[in-house]
């Protein structure tokens, strides 16, 4: 029995070592960093994920289900109706996904335009890479939501209008990161080697240069993934946003334009807000999380 | 030298890209370019239609409409709003000064309260206070600027009364605009502040471990003196640039603020071209805007080879 108990406690502590052998992570270097604020995060951010991926588990009725109008918070109606009488606990709740997914989709796109331009033109160095971070530079300098605004006006408003838009716009700063990177990484020696061999370019940027760029791209992604859904918002706010899907912007948006303000309907326009800076919140403390980590690993290499 | 030559090429290369891309909106996108040079709520017969198409030069090739489109701008002719029955040049700057004051006061407050707070949290990051500021200053900062508004202009003017709702002013006087503005503009600082500050926390917290900084200690200077004359200035390079950079986001940052407090700034001429349609007025907005944001990058590209003097000399 002893023999057994001490047996599967040495089993585990082979685990942890061996995962964090194979793996490549110090799984209690790992648990120190992830403290109690980016625990937090995670924490917020799975209940936002579940929200949005099982909307009707818990909305108690349809968004589009209409009852009386302008009703204040009661026990039927948690949060109270809207201007038409719409279920506003539902409907947040229904808004989850569309804004999370506003948030992901663009700042898919825009992290995978910011990894070919910012990989070929650290990759490639001279003439290319003059001008592709030239380019990046100047599209830098082009204030986003004017552009976006003036975008949005001239295009009829649909959802991927904006996440097209928002993706596009958005990549310099990733871009720039994973520039700055793969100059480094390809001084390396097996990328050296690999190109020795005679691989192709393409192959080594996919096989052996991308791998090392994940944990910077991670938190860059989480972090366009946040000020995207703040953009999402902001747009929603003007009235540019996707009328027929209701996000967390537009809910504001009509609360603020359809008498809900004025009339001090806290419970209409408090939660929507309450709820796009709590989940971009929650993504951008993961990002912080992972940035933050690296960090002070470079920092106790530096002034060891 | 060619590092100014690449700066100049590269501003000058934004500058025709933004004036290039004004020129092809309403020519490029779904719809009938008339109505998009003109906007799209003004009713005008098919004849007159014609008409315009034959004044604006629709009908002739692109670059001489464009050679037509950049001679307008060097006469400062940004078109006329039909909307609003007047020129769009004249509509703008009747607009705009406010609306850079009020960008200007804030982004100027919010740098340096970003900037003094965020030194202080990084010289003690691990402090309860800092953290608590930290904390406080992350929220802010993902939150979008216009809930913040609407949060404030609720409790403090609707639930307390302290300020007012709307304007810049009751009477034109100095008074009047400060009473009216401090609103706006605490948010608008305290959100430029939070990016500031997250930035400068970390530039501290970097620079403070460098051996300049153990060698003034070693000399005996004290903790607030080396952060302030010593590390400070080192650790305030990020925070030019990321204002240059972030100028264009506060930028609309202050317009959604003007909405909501209804300053009779930019913000509110864009938010009522939006709802009108009127495309000659946001054109004209973007373009002034665009502009102004490159302006703010020069300034800062100069600001930053006076603080950093590596930059000035050729190495």
């Amino acid at each position: 029995m002893m023999q057994k108990e001490v047996y599967i406690q040495e089993s585990v502590r082979q685990w942890k070592d061996i995962i964090a052998h194979h793996l490549n992570l110090d799984i209690r270097k790992y648990e120190r960093t992830l403290n109690k604020f980016n625990r937090g995060g995670l924490f917020l951010f799975a209940f936002f994920l579940i929200l949005a991926l099982f909307p009707s588990l818990f909305a108690p009725y349809s968004p589009t289900e209409r009852f009386i109008s302008y009703e204040s918070p009661s026990t039927a109606h948690l949060l109270g109706t809207n201007d038409i009488g719409n279920d506003i606990l539902s409907e947040l709740i229904y808004g989850a996904r569309i804004s999370m997914m506003v948030g992901f989709a663009s700042a898919s796109i825009s992290t995978l335009i910011g990894l070919m331009i910012g990989l070929c033109s650290g990759y490639f160095r001279g003439t290319p890479d003059e001008l592709l971070m030239g380019f990046t530079d100047v599209v830098l300098t082009i204030p986003k939501i004017p552009l976006i605004i003036i975008i949005g006006a001239f295009l009829h408003p649909s959802i991927l209008t904006l996440i097209l838009v928002l993706g596009l716009l958005s990549w310099e700063s990733i871009a720039r990161v994973v520039r700055s990177k793969t100059l480094q990484i390809r001084e390396a020696g097996y990328v050296k080697s690999a190109r020795c061999m005679g691989f192709s370019s393409f192959h080594i940027m996919a096989s052996d240069i991308f791998p090392n760029l994940i944990h910077i791209l991670l938190p860059k992604f989480m972090l366009a993934t946040a000020s995207a859904m703040i953009s999402e918002a902001s747009l929603s706010f003007l009235g540019l946003g996707d009328i027929s899907m209701k996000s967390w912007g537009i809910m504001l948006s009509f609360a603020f334009s359809r008498g809900g303000f004025i009339r001090d309907m806290w419970w209409w326009y408090l939660p929507p807000g309450i709820c796009i800076t709590l989940c971009v919140m929650s993504i951008a403390l993961i990002g912080f999380g992972f940035e933050g980590g690296k960090e002070n690993e470079k920092r106790g290499v530096d002034t060891e | 030298m060619s590092e100014m030559v690449k700066k100049t090429l590269r501003y000058a290369a934004s500058f025709f890209l933004i004036v290039t891309l004004n020129f092809a909106f309403p020519r490029l996108m779904p719809g009938d370019p008339v109505k998009n040079l003109i906007g799209e709520d003004v009713y005008v017969s098919e004849a007159v239609m014609e008409e315009l198409r034959a004044e604006m030069g629709l009908n002739r090739p692109l670059y001489e409409q464009f050679t037509a489109y950049i001679g307008d701008l060097l006469r400062f002719d940004l078109g006329y709003s039909y909307h609003l029955h007047s020129p769009v040049a004249e509509v703008l700057r009747e607009r705009i000064g406010w609306t850079l004051l009020f960008v200007g006061v804030s982004v100027l407050m919010g740098a340096v309260l970003g900037t003094l707070l965020g030194a202080y949290a990084g010289w003690k990051p691990e402090t309860k206070v800092n953290r608590l500021v930290c904390c406080g200053f992350i929220a802010l900062s993902c939150t979008p600027p216009y809930f913040l508004a609407l949060l404030c202009l609720d409790i403090f003017a609707f639930e307390l009364g302290l300020f007012p709702f709307k304007g810049f002013y009751d009477v034109p006087t100095p008074g009047s605009v400060m009473y009216h503005m401090f609103l706006p503009v605490t948010v608008m600082a305290l959100f430029s502040a939070s990016r500031n500050f997250l930035i400068m926390r970390g530039s501290v917290i970097q620079e403070k471990g460098q051996l300049y900084a153990l060698y003034a200690r070693a000399k005996g200077l004290y903790n607030i003196s080396i952060l302030f004359r010593h590390v400070i200035k080192n650790a305030s390079l990020p925070i030019i640039t990321l204002l240059a950079l972030d100028f264009g986001f506060l930028f609309s940052g202050a317009l959604f603020t003007e909405i909501v407090f209804s300053l009779n700034g930019m913000g509110t001429l864009i938010y009522d071209a939006i709802i009108g349609k009127d495309y000659p007025v946001l054109q004209g907005s973007f373009l002034v805007i665009a502009l102004a944001v490159l302006l703010a990058n020069m300034l800062a590209d100069l600001l930053y080879a006076v603080a950093d003097p590596r930059v000035r000399r050729p190495t």
